[in-house]
């Protein structure tokens, strides 16, 4: 997948709206392979919905959105497992980890249904975020800070050609939130993906070739 | 798939799938069992007359006094043949043709004695006669004549005639390896036949040949134009209904009323089972409404799990895979252990049988198998199909 374009897109519930200014909703934009974009906002704007919709999670909205020119409403259940698996990986806002598992079997559970990255370089990266002592912990006995960093590994275990990644750094500090950034683009850059990020405040620093405000 | 599992396992109610498994388990042995009985019963009516259709009566009319002093001629007549044909009982109305030439039979018990007898022959139609199809045909220039003897004959042999000389009994088996030799004449001619014995009747009292033998040989050896039957064999549709009594005594017309009891034992109990078995569907019914309740339950408990699951990049099959094993292997087992019980129960039937009936004939469970696993079938694809539908949903469901 190259090519994500956005046409006219706008969430039903502000199909009554009409004091909107937006880089994004009514606007015909494009998010290429290979770059970095942030999206800003403020709370309540639709973040969160813009991403469900790109990943297909969620088609509460007017207009368009096309992967290489193929609008997504056509796309069939396989296809989407399909690119769910190969080309388009998402890091949710609310994470949607397991909370019965462990922080590796969380990650495992995807990486043994792609098996793309190898154990060593998982563990790498729970050492290099410091929560390698929690690798058998329950994710409901993390903090959110925690269960953030288990869900960027578990996103990168798998091909993508582009990344989505919600307000990933909400609950960390500095440090972390620029060692995540610094795996997110290395894991990027090495696969020629582009990647989107959303913020409504602080933001992970990488960066970014366009900065939309939503 | 482990993950899945031990993701996906999380809130199966044990209580409730062995509430599943024990009212499946019911439901599937009475129906089971109720085929299996039915079969068992069935081969136990079949081998007393396995050539003979059941549900049919040997009619004829009464022979009285004033028959033997008046001479009056108990034969049927046309009309009254077509009365009876018309009635709604029937099914089926077939003659008795007798012979009308000389019989003569005569065998040999080794070197104990020989008989020889005069006797006679009958037939009714072919399609009167069920099994043995294969034994039961004369090819007019052969010499060998297929016969059906009374089974009252053998016992009177066995019983009264070698229990009083000592002499050797026999049984159907040896009887059957045994040839007679059929003298018969008429019409100036005379011609020897081996009789082959292939089988006995307790049903029939007669002795019967193959409807294309006497065809052939009342024309042959026949003395005189063709005699009116004095008995008809009728198939009736339901030997339980009270017209076919009224409608004999009306007549006065006389049947063997053990034959027309053994038939509505054997009609009862096929309604008995029937409803036996209309019950355990129902039970299974239930069992079935059990499980997919319990499985919904489930999917619905776990309905943020399988989403995940999805987003992930799960397909909807692999995210059904589980409850799909979970529900059919459920159905297996079941299966399993109904079969299992449906075994111990005929042991212990059929060793009851085998101490009334001797010459029993142990049918084989195929017909028991094949229902099980049909009806192990449909279950599990209806499971199968819901499960995956129900995944779909939630796959579709926030796709609004």
């Amino acid at each position: 997948m190259e090519k994500i374009d956005l046409r006219n897109v706008l969430p039903d519930v502000f199909s009554q709206r009409t004091d909107l200014s937006s880089d994004i909703w009514m606007q015909d934009v494009s998010f290429e392979k290979g770059m970095t974009y942030l999206v800003e906002a403020n709370s309540g704007t639709g973040k969160s919905s813009l991403c469900s919709y790109i990943f297909g999670y969620r088609n509460d909205y007017s207009g368009n959105i096309l992967f290489d020119n193929t609008d997504i409403s056509t796309v069939t259940v396989n296809r989407w497992v399909e690119i769910r698996k190969r080309s388009l990986s998402m890091l949710w806002q609310e994470l949607r980890l397991f909370p019965e598992l462990t922080a590796m079997e969380n990650v495992d559970i995807k990486n043994k249904l792609t098996g793309f990255q190898k154990r060593k370089k998982i563990r790498e990266w729970f050492e290099m975020l410091g929560i390698s002592d929690k690798e058998n912990v329950k994710i409901g006995r993390m903090s959110f800070g925690q269960q953030q960093r288990v869900a960027l590994i578990r996103a990168l275990c798998q091909p993508f050609d582009f990344i989505l990644v919600d307000e990933p750094v909400s609950h960390l500090d500095e440090t972390n939130s620029e060692i995540m950034g610094r795996i997110l683009t290395e894991e990027a850059r090495r696969q020629g993906a582009g990647v989107l990020v959303t913020s409504i405040g602080r933001r992970i620093e990488v960066n970014y070739d366009k900065i939309f405000r939503l | 798939m482990n993950l899945v599992w031990k993701l996906l396992r999380q809130h199966i109610s044990i209580p409730q799938f062995s509430g599943f498994f024990m009212a499946n388990l019911v439901g599937m042995v009475i129906i089971l069992l109720g085929v299996q009985f039915y079969a068992d019963v069935q081969a136990l009516y079949d081998s007393e007359d396995s050539f003979m259709k059941s549900d049919y009566l040997i009619v004829n009319k009464k022979i009285g006094a004033m028959t033997t002093i008046t001479g009056k001629s108990n034969a049927f007549s046309q009309d009254e043949i077509e009365d009876i044909k018309k009635q709604n009982f029937v099914e089926k109305v077939g003659m008795f043709a007798s012979s009308s030439f000389d019989v003569k039979a005569s065998f040999d018990i080794q070197e104990f004695a020989s008989f020889s007898t005069d006797m006679f022959f009958e037939s009714v139609p072919d399609d009167f006669i069920d099994v043995m199809a294969e034994n039961w045909h004369f090819v007019s220039g052969e010499k060998r004549i297929p016969i059906i003897l009374p089974r009252n004959y053998l016992d009177l042999y066995n019983f009264g005639y070698a229990q009083s000389r000592s002499l050797p009994k026999l049984s159907e088996g040896i009887l059957g390896a045994m040839k007679l030799r059929i003298a018969v004449s008429g019409n100036g001619k005379y011609d020897v036949y081996d009789g082959d014995i292939v089988g006995f009747s307790s049903r029939l009292n007669t002795i019967l040949v193959p409807w294309e033998f006497m065809d052939w040989a009342n024309k042959e050896y026949g003395k005189s134009t063709a005699v009116s039957p004095t008995r008809m064999i009728v198939e009736v549709n339901n030997p339980t209904d009270e017209n076919i009594a009224s409608y004999l005594q009306e007549h006065n017309y006389v049947t063997d009323q053990d034959k027309l009891d053994a038939s509505k034992t054997s009609f009862v109990l096929r309604v008995i089972v029937g409803i036996v078995m209309s019950v355990g569907l129902v039970i299974s019914i239930l069992a079935f409404y059990i499980l997919m309740l319990s499985v919904y339950l489930l999917v619905q408990k776990n309905t943020s799990k399988l989403e995940n699951l999805l987003l992930v990049g799960y397909s909807p099959a692999k995210v059904s895979m589980p409850y799909q094993m979970l529900t059919v292997g459920l159905n297996v087992l079941v299966f399993l252990f109904a079969f299992a019980i449906v075994i111990c129960v005929r042991n212990l039937y059929v060793g009851m049988f085998r101490s009334f009936f001797t010459d029993f004939n142990l049918p084989s469970m195929w017909a028991t198998v094949v229902v099980g696993v049909l009806l192990l079938l449909l279950v599990s694809v209806s499971n199968v199909i819901a499960v995956r539908r129900k995944v779909m949903s939630i796959w579709k469901g926030k796709n609004l």
